[in-house]
């Protein structure tokens, strides 16, 4: 033990006062010559052990009280042997930055590296002098600060730090360097540093150290030692259609890598469906290669159904990624009838050629039947859930009054316009279930830019604006669009102004602010328009790469469901589109531990989807939707699953050229750094505790002694 | 022939001079006068003997005393003599009483009233004057470690003036052993005596009862009373030696030669202990008396002496 100021301890003197007192009380005493000895020895032999039991409690509490004040003064300390950085003994600013990525939580003996790693920033921050100033940073990416001021106040740290839990989040080093960096700029500390707890994943620092050319000083703390962090891992799981199958049948393709160097011979691959173990295998995965297993499942029936898929392979130190989770929803048996206004008899050049193309591609299985305008049956229309009126010049009244029933009963309706649409006599007939009034035709009058690759048209055209992922019928596209803002607009037909309503939405606009793409609410089911054709007479868009996307999307979203091809799945920290169908105002998302995320559509605000950013679990979501009755009911078809970050997995460390820090070697049979640990806090907290106990059993005791007086 | 009778106290005695506390009697300039107060006291107006008559056989007259029952006045003899004349039977004339005084120099403890020894030779004389007013035999023994006083019973005239003069001269000294005294006292009284014992029991030979000294003394107190003496034995005690009153922290140290125990205190934290341990030492003496048929009587220095003795006496008077 050591001591900050041992002249104080000259102080311990005191000690002997209780006992200088005892002793002077002693000799106070009055001196009688008492006949009666034998009488007063028994009573005292009596008596005695509990008064010499008191008298000894006493002075030793009156003793260590009297003793405790001089060395508490002479701030005690003791030095015990650290692996922690010894440059933390100095007086500082530090920002502590826990890595709370998943990766962390690869087992490592009887816990887990974030539980190693967790310690060790506990009894850094304890570590430290109490003149440091600390903040307290987590690694993994969208994680807000948890100090993110200069805190003189360690406790605060401490306890901050001891509330941590890992993340199932990917690490991002860049941004937490970052900030630390940002936070030690306003200290004026000469010691201003970064200590770093974490398994060196290199896959965090993709971005580089984020750290500006005056850095702070950076101090890696690799909680793995070095040591080999073998992992195997399900990287990624598709779920596709397959006809191999049979009616509903799906094909599930898992990929799995090695991340070690010893291969594995029949390792275990399973794949449950709604809980139920349907298919297990086994793959030959190769050291530090990849294998993948192909499974086959069909689902019963024809009207679709929202199913959970689960596929795992035998566990191992990092179980996160040994599962991956799929949401499908199997669409109803889409039977579209395409109403033919334009045909022609070159078959590329017939209005339904790419619209029926697409579909056909986009959609397996789904049927798609071409008719004329004048024989299109108005009482068949309940066979086909989708009907799209192709540049059609006018629909009969019969017709049009069918379409309304039949799109108020669920159906969905698709509007394509061209150069045979009789704009007033549609927005005669065809009024209650058109998304705005048709009305002037309007010619591009620019030329677009020109795009790589592409043929030079040489016709004046607009292209699309930017996408709004927002809207559902979109979210499945990348945020850039590819495919679809190349796509040239030589023509198009405006759209009447209409007031404003939630069951209206423009999904697509072109660069003049029109309308490209419309949707309406009607009834229970749904009207999209679309102010070009779906030929190449006004638009190159069918030969886009977007068109396919968009018409599938377009069909999906008018029966109202997803299809089997696109599994509702994310990653964690992505964020999800929710929509609000229908009379829906009020979305719950409850997440796979039970918590539940709500949002909530404004009253009378025309928002049809939300985003739902709270993706930072593993594991099955649900959505459950609440009407205008505020019965809330489950909304399968928006249900999804969230999967570990693949970048997780690689448990490949950062190069030691590209760590920010530099870590001198140890001197051969160099004394191991010690660390300091202030041993006054504990001493003040006996003395509180001896004064009080000192004080109860006085006060016992007088109050024990005055009963038996009387 | 007559059956010589006795009296008994009819009431407590009146408080008059010879209730006199202690520290009152102790004024006094004599041992006889504070005997004499005291037996007036005691006897209040009653006439008491000691040890009265059973026997039917008239053997002499006697002049009357006070204590004297007026009822066997041989007024027959006070007719042919004027003067007032008793009837004496055969067993009266054997009355011997041997007072034994325990002298240690515990016995000299004092604080607010006289010490015990003081005390002691107050009852003592007291009982000396009577028994010489009864012309009966009255004897004095008076040991520590060693014997310090033997007066052997007598009938003579000065023996009471003798064994008052011996008790004056007693000084509170020395250990007590009460051994060497009672086997003296088998030596010194052949016939069937009356012994009383005068003592604080606090003696370091004689220990607390139930130790092997204390039945030892005992066990000589049956011895007596086997061979006919009628045993008194007087348990004196300080006030302090009750009560314990001190308050403050306190130095004991014992009295007694060679007793080097000592304690310090604090006298009230010890209080509620000693009293129960000096009732429990008076009580076991107590019962060792009923146990060995010798009468106890307990008594504390700040109670005037007449009380105590009037209830002996008065005790006395009624046995057949």
């Amino acid at each position: 033990m050591h001591f900050v100021a041992p002249a104080l301890l000259l102080g311990l003197a005191a000690a002997a006062l209780p006992y200088l007192i005892h002793r002077v009380g002693k000799r106070r005493a009055l001196s009688v010559r008492f006949a009666a000895m034998q009488l007063l020895l028994r009573s005292e032999r009596r008596v005695h052990a509990r008064k010499r039991l008191r008298e000894i409690l006493l002075l030793v509490a009156r003793t260590t009280a009297a003793a405790s004040l001089p060395f508490i003064f002479a701030r005690p300390f003791s030095e015990q042997s650290t692996d922690l950085p010894v440059i933390s003994l100095d007086a500082q600013a530090a920002v502590i930055i826990l890595d709370d990525s998943a990766s962390m939580q690869r087992r490592s003996g009887v816990g887990t590296y974030f539980g190693r790693a967790k310690a060790r920033a506990l009894a850094l921050a304890r570590q430290f002098p109490s003149d440091s100033e600390l903040a307290f940073l987590l690694a993994s990416a969208g994680a807000p600060p948890r100090i993110g001021e200069l805190e003189p106040e360690r406790a605060r740290v401490i306890e901050a730090i001891e509330g941590t839990t890992c993340s199932a989040r990917p690490a991002d080093f860049t941004t937490a360097m970052h900030q630390a960096a940002l936070i030690l700029a306003g200290s004026s500390r000469a010691h201003r540093r970064v200590y770093l707890f974490t398994d060196l994943q290199a896959t965090g620092w993709e971005d580089g150290a984020g750290l500006p050319a005056a850095a702070p000083e950076v101090i890696i703390d690799d909680v793995t030692s070095g040591a080999p962090l073998p992992n195997r891992a399900i990287v990624d799981a598709r779920v596709e259609p397959s006809a191999e199958a049979g009616p509903g049948g799906i094909a599930v393709t898992v990929e799995i890598a090695d991340y070690g160097k010893q291969a594995a011979s029949a390792l275990g691959v399973t794949m449950r469906v709604d809980g139920a173990a349907v298919a297990q295998g086994t793959v030959e995965l190769p050291a530090a290669g990849h294998a993948r297993k192909r499974f086959l499942h069909a689902f019963s029936g024809e009207s679709g159904g929202s199913h959970d898929i689960v596929v795992q392979i035998d566990a191992d130190a990092f179980p996160l990624d040994d599962r991956r989770a799929l949401h499908v929803e199997m669409a109803r048996t889409l039977r579209v009838l395409a109403v033919n206004g334009d045909p022609r008899t070159i078959r590329n050049e017939d209005e339904t050629f790419f619209f029926e193309t697409a579909l056909k591609s986009g959609i397996p299985g789904a049927l798609v039947t071409s008719k004329l305008a004048d024989d299109v049956s108005p009482e068949g229309l309940g066979a086909y859930t989708v009907v799209a009126l192709l540049n059609v010049a006018e629909p009969a009244p019969p017709l049009a009054a069918a379409l309304e029933r039949f799109v108020a009963a669920g159906g969905g309706l698709f509007i394509s316009v061209g150069d045979r649409v009789d704009a007033a006599t549609w927005n005669q007939r065809m009024a209650r279930l058109l998304p705005q009034p048709l009305g002037l035709l309007r010619t591009a009058a620019a030329l677009p830019g020109q795009h790589a690759g592409e043929t030079i048209d040489e016709r004046p055209a607009e292209r699309l604006l930017p996408l709004d992922r927002r809207a559902p019928l979109l979210a499945a596209f990348p945020e850039e669009g590819d495919g679809l803002l190349s796509a040239r607009f030589f023509k198009y037909m405006l759209l009447d102004p209409v007031r404003d309503t939630a069951q209206r939405n423009v999904i697509l606009r072109f660069e003049s602010g029109a309308p490209a793409l419309v949707e309406r609410e009607v009834g229970k089911g749904r009207v999209v328009l679309l102010t070009t054709t779906v030929d190449r007479e006004w638009t190159d868009l069918p030969i886009r790469p977007g068109f396919l996307p968009l018409l599938r999307e377009t069909a999906r979203h008018l029966v109202g469901a997803t299809d089997e091809e696109t599994a509702a799945a994310a990653l964690v920290g992505e964020s999800r589109v929710l929509a609000f169908a229908g009379d829906v105002h009020t979305l719950e998302v409850r997440r796979p531990d039970g918590s539940v995320w709500v949002g909530k559509r404004e009253p009378g605000g025309s928002a049809r989807s939300v985003v739902f950013a709270g993706t930072d679990q593993i594991g099955l979501y649900r959505v459950w939707g609440a009407g205008a009755d505020g019965t809330f009911a489950a909304q399968p078809a928006q249900d999804f699953a969230v999967n570990l970050d693949p970048r997780e997995s690689d448990p490949a460390r950062l190069a030691p050229e590209k760590r920010p820090d530099r870590v001198a070697a140890a001197r051969p049979g160099a004394k191991p750094p010690t660390h300091r640990v202030e041993l006054w806090h504990a001493l003040s907290a006996i003395l509180i505790l001896v004064v009080l106990l000192e004080s109860l059993l006085s006060l016992r005791w007088r109050r024990t002694d005055s009963g038996e007086a009387k | 022939m007559s059956t010589p009778g006795h009296d008994v106290p009819t009431s407590p005695p009146d408080r008059h001079l010879g209730l006199l506390a202690p520290v009152d009697l102790a004024k006094l300039s004599s041992l006889a006068l504070r005997a004499r107060t005291i037996v007036e006291g005691a006897l209040a107006g009653a006439h008491r003997n000691l040890h009265p008559g059973t026997s039917l056989e008239f053997t002499e007259h006697k002049e009357y005393a006070p204590g004297d029952d007026i009822r066997r006045i041989d007024w027959k003899a006070v007719a042919r003599t004027d003067r007032y004349a008793i009837k004496r039977f055969e067993d009266e004339t054997e009355m011997r009483v041997l007072l034994v005084l325990d002298t240690s120099a515990s016995m000299g403890y004092r604080r607010a009233s006289v010490s015990k020894l003081e005390y002691a030779t107050y009852l003592a004389a007291a009982l000396a004057y009577l028994v010489g007013q009864q012309r009966d035999a009255a004897g004095l023994l008076a040991f520590d470690a060693e014997t310090r006083a033997r007066l052997p019973p007598s009938t003579r005239p000065g023996q009471v003036r003798e064994v008052l003069t011996a008790l004056e001269g007693l000084r509170p000294a020395g250990v007590a052993n009460p051994g060497p005294a009672l086997d003296a006292v088998a030596e010194i009284c052949d016939k069937r005596s009356l012994i009383v014992l005068f003592s604080d029991l606090l003696d370091a030979e004689a220990g607390p009862p139930g130790d092997a000294a204390a039945g030892t003394l005992a066990d000589r107190l049956r011895q007596l009373r086997g061979r006919g003496h009628d045993v008194a034995l007087f348990h004196i005690l300080d006030p302090d030696e009750v009560d314990l009153p001190f308050q403050d922290l306190m130095f004991f140290e014992g009295m007694e030669p060679g007793d080097g125990r000592t304690l310090v205190a604090e006298a009230r934290d010890l209080a509620s202990a000693f009293r129960e341990e000096s009732a429990m030492f008076r009580q076991r003496w107590q019962t060792l008396g009923i146990e060995a048929r010798v009468e106890y009587r307990f008594a504390r220095t700040d109670t005037p002496p007449a009380e105590i003795l009037h209830p002996f006496l008065a005790e006395r008077a009624g046995r057949p």
